[in-house]
């Protein structure tokens, strides 16, 4: 039976022919295999990766020969028990590793109050300042904020200026560990703030009042109730300050003045200033391998946190 | 009766909201007809709300709300959303402060007690359970909170758990126990502490109705058999019916009538609650006669005989006036005979009818009263002829069953 034309409108069929069109192009049959046609690029990308890391791989096994400046023919280890045992590259790696845990949780403890403003506050003007307040340093490339506090924090930079005027004389600010430290703090509040705030928004404000009505003070109702439950945002929050932190490069470099290099920035020297591929790729690798091994722990003790996208069990 | 509320109301009622409500201030249990036993009242007030109000920005929450609750009774404040009677129970749990009143709990002024310190317990709409605690670790955390004796702590979890019938469910993480459990184990944690007030804040909204049927009645046993003051906070009017001693009503911020849950259905204080508590049809005209008990109305050029309802003044003559007339109240049959004693006899014809299983109930169109539409429950159905739409049919009632509001 022909539908009658009321019955049948125009939007309909229009549609109803692109479906048909659709059909012919791509059969339903077809249609189990979309979403691994919809990963393809993703796999290639994954893949062009894998290739990178088996290259650096490759090199990381020979060795600079300082004559003529060539790569070796035959694979060695000595490259690995240079970055182990050389004095240079474990300081470097336990000022990374330290700096990196100190910074973690330096800026969880400042994210925290901030997201959990953020995330209660009851006037919408003050969420919305902190909000922008959040995002606007990412407009702001890393380099030209570590350079902003080099004005800030340098000899004749403000801080001093203002140290001069009560009669102190100039303090050095930077080029140290610590200001290395505070640049990555200030730089990682954000991602931090960003992490936490999912989780605290998933925490149901009837829950404090319902610990206050339990006869839970503030206090209380922080330790038992709001820390618990921010557990999974901590935990994602922390992987990524960690993991982004062990990694910079900007920072240790503008801010630490060439006196407080972290893991980056030695294996840009040996790429760049010393042209020791081998041992550039050796450090990079060994970086890689720590990170994944920290992160592997932190996923096994306290499990993936926000990272895990709602798919954890605890 | 309770899915019933509201729905078409306006349509038989011609706009019963745009009744004017008399509030009824102060402890309006006086209002009740004499003869109600009025036990305990000389008792000290376990809570007393002393014209209290509550407002946000230029809106009126709560309006000079008072009243006064003696221990051991069960309270249920009614009224639709918006009505500030979450906003009321807020207040009393210490979570939002009045704007202007006192509350005092057991005799003491409460304004400048935070509430933690407060002895409340309180059941939350969304539960408020602690995801991350066990069944058992939740019943025990305010003890914990309160620095009661810890070895005394997993006895008397123990015990409540056992209270709200779940012995041996303290190990249970919360999302491993069903919606009932988890009730029950919010109830069991607002009373483990033995709170002087228990505070409900519509619990059972989210639960499907033969559930909340089986906890209003858990409710009930539970407050009788530990006897602690209770205020509970509805917008169902079976819930309130069924579990409460006493019956507040409020609408727009104002207390409309408290009074035990049988005089708040059978005299009702003011059309608001006519119309809020059970299905109500309203009929409006101007008065043409008043004596000591009864009213005439003047309903599209019929005389209809009712009673002054409420406490608020009694209409004079002329003055527009709305009566309220419960549905059931309303005799239906296929003729007048047998409706000699009634005060009003109508004819009309059945609209529609809907069977709903205890009950039938009909739309009947009355060309005598201006073309008003009455809603008539007929319980009896069976010995009786069932009517169709279109059918002829007589309705009757008794006068001293329509109240006769002033409009």
């Amino acid at each position: 039976m022909r539908p009658s034309r009321a019955a049948y409108p125009m939007r309909w069929r229009v549609m109803d022919s692109l479906e048909r069109i659709a059909g012919l192009l791509w059969p339903r049959s077809f249609s189990a295999g979309l979403p691994y046609l919809m990963l393809l690029p993703a796999l290639l990308l994954v893949g062009v990766l894998v290739w990178g890391l088996v290259e650096i791989g490759d090199s990381s096994l020979r060795t600079l020969d300082t004559s003529t400046f060539l790569m070796s023919e035959n694979y060695t280890l000595a490259n690995y028990q240079r970055a182990l045992n050389e004095r240079f590259f474990t300081t470097v790696a336990g000022r990374s590793l330290m700096g990196s845990l100190i910074v973690t949780v330096i800026t969880l403890v400042f994210a925290f109050p901030y997201s959990y403003l953020m995330v209660r506050t009851p006037s919408s003007a003050l969420r919305k300042f902190l909000l922008v307040a959040l995002f606007l340093p990412f407009f702001i490339g890393q380099v030209v904020r570590a350079y902003g506090w080099l004005i800030i924090l340098g000899n004749q930079g403000m801080v001093n200026e203002a140290l001069g005027l009560v009669g102190v004389s100039p303090i050095r600010l930077l080029y140290n560990y610590p200001a290395v430290l505070f640049g990555l703090v200030q730089y990682m509040l954000p991602f931090a703030v960003l992490m936490l705030a999912p989780a605290m928004t998933a925490i149901p404000a009837e829950l404090e009042s319902a610990a206050s009505s339990l006869g839970a003070n503030w206090i209380s109702t922080f330790r038992h109730i709001v820390l618990p439950l921010s557990k999974p945002g901590l935990v994602g929050a922390g992987l990524v300050v960690f993991t982004l932190s062990l990694t910079d490069f900007a920072i240790p470099a503008i801010l630490g003045g060439g006196s407080q290099d972290f893991i980056a920035n030695a294996i840009y020297d040996q790429f760049f200033r010393t042209s020791d591929q081998g041992m550039g790729a050796t450090l990079s690798l060994l970086l890689v391998a720590v990170g994944s091994i920290l992160v592997g722990l932190v996923f096994m003790v306290f499990g993936a946190g926000t990272l895990a996208m709602g798919g954890d069990r605890k | 009766m309770t899915q019933f509320a509201g729905i078409s109301i306006d349509k038989i009622g011609r706009g019963a909201a745009e009744v004017p409500t008399e509030s009824v201030q102060g402890n309006s249990m006086s209002a009740a007809p004499a003869g109600v036993p009025q036990q305990e009242t000389a008792a000290a007030a376990a809570v007393s709300v002393k014209r209290v109000s509550k407002v946000f920005g230029d809106v009126h929450a709560v309006r000079e709300a008072s009243f006064d609750l003696p221990k051991g009774r069960f309270l249920t404040i009614l009224g639709p959303s918006g009505s500030g009677k979450t906003t009321l129970l807020r207040m009393i749990a210490g979570f939002d402060a009045p704007t202007a009143g006192d509350i005092y709990i057991g005799g003491q002024p409460v304004k400048a007690v935070p509430p933690h310190k407060r002895a409340i317990g309180m059941v939350f709409q969304k539960l408020a359970l602690f995801p991350h605690m066990t069944a058992a670790e939740n019943v025990a955390f305010p003890l914990k909170m309160r620095r009661h004796d810890a070895r005394t702590i997993p006895q008397k979890v123990e015990r409540y758990l056992e209270l709200v019938r779940l012995g041996g469910y303290g190990k249970r993480r919360i999302n491993e126990l069903s919606g009932g459990q988890q009730q029950r184990v919010a109830i069991a944690r607002a009373l483990v502490f033995e709170p002087d007030l228990l505070l409900l804040d519509e619990p059972l909204a989210a639960l499907d109705r033969k559930l909340r049927e089986e906890m209003q009645l858990e409710f009930r046993r539970i407050q009788k058999e530990l006897g602690v003051t209770t205020i509970n906070v509805t917008h169902d009017q079976r819930e309130a019916l069924v579990v409460s001693d006493e019956i507040v009503v409020m609408d727009g911020g104002e207390i409309q009538q408290m009074a035990q849950p049988v005089h708040t259905y059978r005299t009702p204080a003011n059309a608001f609650v006519a119309n809020f508590i059970g299905v109500t049809n309203f009929l409006e005209g101007p008065v043409v006669e008043t004596s000591d008990e009864a009213i005439v109305l003047s309903v599209g050029g019929m005389r209809v005989n009712g009673a002054a309802g409420g406490t608020a003044r009694v209409p004079s003559q002329g003055e527009l006036a709305a009566g309220a007339l419960r549905a059931e109240q309303i005799r239906i049959a296929p003729t007048v005979q047998g409706f000699s004693g009634l005060g009003n006899v109508v004819n009309g014809e059945v609209r529609d009818a809907i069977f709903e299983g205890e009950r039938i109930v009909y739309e009947v169109g009355v060309p005598e009263l201006g073309g008003a539409v009455l809603r008539v429950f007929d319980h009896d159905a069976e010995s009786h002829q069932q009517f169709g739409p279109g059918d002829s049919v007589a309705l009757g009632w008794n006068a001293k069953d329509m109240y006769i509001f002033k409009k």
